[in-house]
């Protein structure tokens, strides 16, 4: 599970179950969700449960799962529930509770299992012969123009005498990253990339996809298409092989008006001379891959899209603070430039001093240390990695520095908000201990008062579940 | 939006699950099927089989699956269907009936194409002669090729693995992403495998050394072996009291890989037979001989008292004798009831006496 599953999870547990019961009709639709955005132990779950001809009590799931893996128990079948892929009955004292999938779920998965159905959602292929001209190499190529003008849009869009590039995004783009206020226009000088757009540069090619998308299907209700359409299109995306043609022809025509955007996000290509076809690019197949099996095709994802430096680690950073990067893409190095002061290049490096100034700069632009530090260490250079290696397995980058950057942000910043909600009036101690140890088990709880009989979660539903059955008992 | 930062990112990144590799075992021992034809044909076997291979690369993009058939007389890929010449020109007649339907994921769609035509293939070259001369299987063989296969896989994947990604991951927690995860699967329904003793223990031990469980899944007929072969890896062994649930038994026992293991509480086998073979009848021996050189198990003194396997010359001592544990137990009783001695010291008795 990566976090950019992440994003797109918070995004569909605010879904109401309407959605989901529709978005659920399509198998791809069900096998994507059941292969991006579950955790190892749910989907162990959900797979015990499909060919269930009756709903199991839940006390033999418990016998089933280790005793001390409890809370990954709880995490998971929460998840599940708030997915709406289980449905878990409430609690009462004459009916033990039971867990099965739900109506819609449970066949849709089926069925993409078996095949069968005539939901068309694995995708039509185009008997058109005329693929032999649009090859892989083209296909990685196309994505990776289309995407790094995205991506140098963003920061070069800081407007610190950055030069303009010469082909950027389309409007349309444009507007929407404006919309998702990963860059803002003609705010006060400094103005242009925000904390999300940092943020959004630091991720990995396939949560940045991700994240694009989400936005653009937020936006999509606006410019009226059906955010459930978009969704399952996006999934069923994700299931197409890479490098073989698929007819247009059999999409509806709001997938049609889908296609252009996908255009201009680089996920599938539509060769001009003959639009009867598209050809998903390797942003579009590996949307619904996760992390670990990136890792295993990362070798052509990567050659896909990071510049050519930004695959391996380029960044050494020295205990006085002076950077060196060995890169020459100017992606890279505009990113660098966010929160160094750069002083020299060389065709092949640039060099530079972290300073308060420069750190300051950067959290005015809404980037915070802990950006900073990770974007430093994922990038660190293979020689510091060994280093640090060859100390028995110590921080990559040299402490001074870290504690630095931290220590410079703090001067400024002192709050953090976490939105949740306060648990308080308690009737005796008891109760109140076993919803705070309830709560710690299942990964909620943010903060906690004993003696004000106190306590605050980020997530309340299953919390609502388990007091509701304490007051049944 | 403050969910997505850079922070959280790269600490998730790295736990992701190892993708794992399933090689399963397939008897297809035309005996054993035709008895369990009545309850559950191979058809209908197969059928469930797929889908479970279907869920299996379903968990995960990066999973992988591969098939051997243990047949009556040789071990045959299933897939990855071994590369000839010839079976391409038959394959293309009937691939564009169900590749491209679009109601089919692809890769489940290949698989099961591939895995049915080399089945087919197994069946009707198999001749009346080669089910008349024997009635086991292969499986020595094929779990011989099973695992030549995940050696080839894994050192395949952690060159992959290695070339891509710093090696910073890979030093922290080599437990977690060491690449692929490799297990074996065993749909077994023959009964005797004492003539394959020495092959399957040797091929137990070697992925005992590489940690791949041997899961069991017993359709009928009962093998020694194979629950040593299990209990010795770590493995699941099952034997199905009603073979109809197949798929059910697969889902929920067999497909967790070894991270969810971890959390599952396993079917065990509560009694484990530990019998061997002989190495000079192969019949399954409660009691036998046992050269003291190089440990060979006999059910009878071999002629001459000469090892079979190393030749040494073994003499027998007074073979026959009746033990003598029974009176001496009797003595150790008696004991216990006459003199108060404390019991923890009762058990070694001084030479004296």
């Amino acid at each position: 599970m990566s976090v950019s599953s992440l994003a797109s999870f918070e995004y569909l547990e605010r879904l109401p179950g309407t959605t989901f019961k529709r978005l659920y009709q399509q198998p791809s639709t069900a096998l994507a969700i059941f292969r991006r955005m579950l955790p190892h132990l749910a989907k162990t779950f959900v797979m015990a449960l499909l060919y269930m001809s009756k709903p199991l009590p839940l006390t033999d799931l418990d016998l089933w799962v280790q005793p001390n893996s409890k809370r990954q128990r709880d995490e998971a079948l929460s998840l599940l529930s708030r997915l709406h892929i289980v449905t878990i009955t409430a609690p009462s004292k004459e009916m033990p509770q039971v867990v099965s999938l739900t109506k819609t779920f449970g066949p849709a998965l089926r069925l993409a299992l078996t095949g069968g159905g005539d939901y068309q959602s694995f995708g039509v292929p185009s008997s058109d012969a005329s693929t032999a001209n649009v090859s892989l190499n083209y296909l990685d190529e196309y994505a990776r123009t289309q995407w790094e003008g995205i991506l140098h849009y963003v920061v070069s869009n800081v407007g610190d005498g950055m030069r303009q590039t010469t082909q950027g995004p389309t409007a349309a783009v444009k507007q929407l990253l404006e919309a998702g206020k990963l860059v803002a226009r003609g705010r006060h000088s400094g103005g242009g990339i925000t904390q999300a757009g940092f943020s959004f540069l630091l991720q990995e090619a396939n949560a940045q996809v991700w994240t694009l998308l989400l936005l653009w299907i937020e936006n999509a209700e606006q410019m009226g298409m059906d955010s459930v359409e978009v969704l399952s299109f996006l999934f069923l995306l994700g299931s197409l092989e890479l490098g073989r043609g698929y007819s247009i022809a059999t999409l509806t025509s709001s997938q049609k008006k889908m296609l252009t955007h996908l255009v201009d996000f680089g996920l599938v290509f539509i060769p001009s001379s003959e639009s009867n076809q598209f050809f998903p690019t390797r942003l579009a197949t590996t949307l619904t891959s996760d992390a670990s099996a990136l890792r295993s095709v990362a070798a052509g994802f990567d050659a896909a899209l990071s510049s050519a430096a930004g695959a391996k680690g380029f960044i050494i950073i020295e205990t006085n603070y002076r950077l060196y990067a060995y890169t020459s893409s100017p992606l890279q190095i505009a990113v660098l430039a966010l929160f160094t002061k750069l002083t020299s290049r060389y065709p092949n490096m640039v060099s530079g001093r972290v300073t308060r100034d420069s750190i300051y700069g950067a959290i005015a632009h809404g980037i915070t240390s802990d950006q900073v530090i990770s974007y430093l260490s994922t990038h660190a250079h293979p020689q510091l990695i060994k280093a640090s290696a060859s100390h028995g397995g110590g921080p990559v980058l040299p402490p001074t520095v870290v504690d630095q950057i931290r220590l410079w942000q703090i001067e400024n910043e002192r709050m953090k908000a976490t939105p949740g909600f306060l648990f308080k009036e308690f009737e005796n101690q008891k109760d109140y201990q076993s919803c705070v140890t309830y709560a710690g088990e299942i990964g909620v709880l943010v903060w906690k008062n004993e003696t004000k009989g106190l306590f605050f979660v980020s997530k309340m539903e299953q919390l609502r579940d388990f007091i509701k059955s304490r007051k049944i008992k | 939006m403050n969910a997505i930062d850079g922070t959280d990112h790269y600490e998730a990144a790295v736990e992701g699950p190892a993708p794992s590799l399933l090689v399963i075992v397939l008897d297809t021992n035309p005996h054993a099927w035709a008895l369990l034809a009545p309850t559950l044909p191979l058809s209908k076997a197969i059928a469930n089989i797929l889908v479970f291979i279907n869920a299996h690369l379903a968990v995960n993009n990066a999973n992988q699956v591969a098939v051997v058939a243990s047949h009556c007389h040789r071990a045959v890929w299933l897939y990855p269907r071994p590369p000839t010449a010839s079976e391409d020109v038959e394959m293309t007649e009937d691939r564009p009936l169900n590749l491209d339907d679009a109601n089919k994921y692809r890769p489940f769609a290949l698989i099961e194409e591939s895995l049915l035509a080399s089945l087919r293939d197994l069946i009707s070259t198999t001749t009346e002669n080669d089910i008349s001369t024997t009635n086991t299987t292969q499986m020595a063989g094929a779990l011989t090729l099973a695992l030549s296969y995940i050696n080839k896989a894994t050192i395949t994947f952690s060159d992959i693995d290695t070339s891509s990604k710093p090696t910073s991951t890979s030093l922290e927690n080599s437990e977690n992403t060491n690449g692929l995860q490799s297990r074996i699967l065993v749909v077994s329904v023959s009964g005797d495998l004492a003539h394959q003793y020495i092959p399957i223990m040797n091929t137990t031990f070697a992925a005992q050394r590489l940690r791949i469980p041997i899961d069991i899944l017993k359709l009928a007929g009962d093998t020694v072996f194979l629950q040593q072969a299990s209990d010795t890896t770590k493995g699941i062994y099952m034997q199905l009291r009603s073979p109809q649930g197949l798929l059910q038994y697969l889902m929920m026992a067999f497909l967790p890989d070894q991270t969810s293991r971890k959390h599952l509480v396993a079917p065990t086998q509560e009694v484990v037979d530990f019998r061997a073979a002989c190495f000079c009848h192969r019949k399954v021996v409660d009691i036998g001989f046992v050269c003291s050189i190089c440990l060979s198990i006999f059910c009878s003194p071999p002629e001459g008292a000469i090892c079979l396997t190393c030749s040494t010359h073994l003499a027998l001592g007074d073979y026959g004798a009746k033990p003598a544990v029974v009176p001496r137990k009797r003595k150790k009783k008696r004991r216990v009831n006459g003199v108060d001695t404390p019991s923890s010291r009762v058990g070694t008795p001084a030479p004296g006496e």
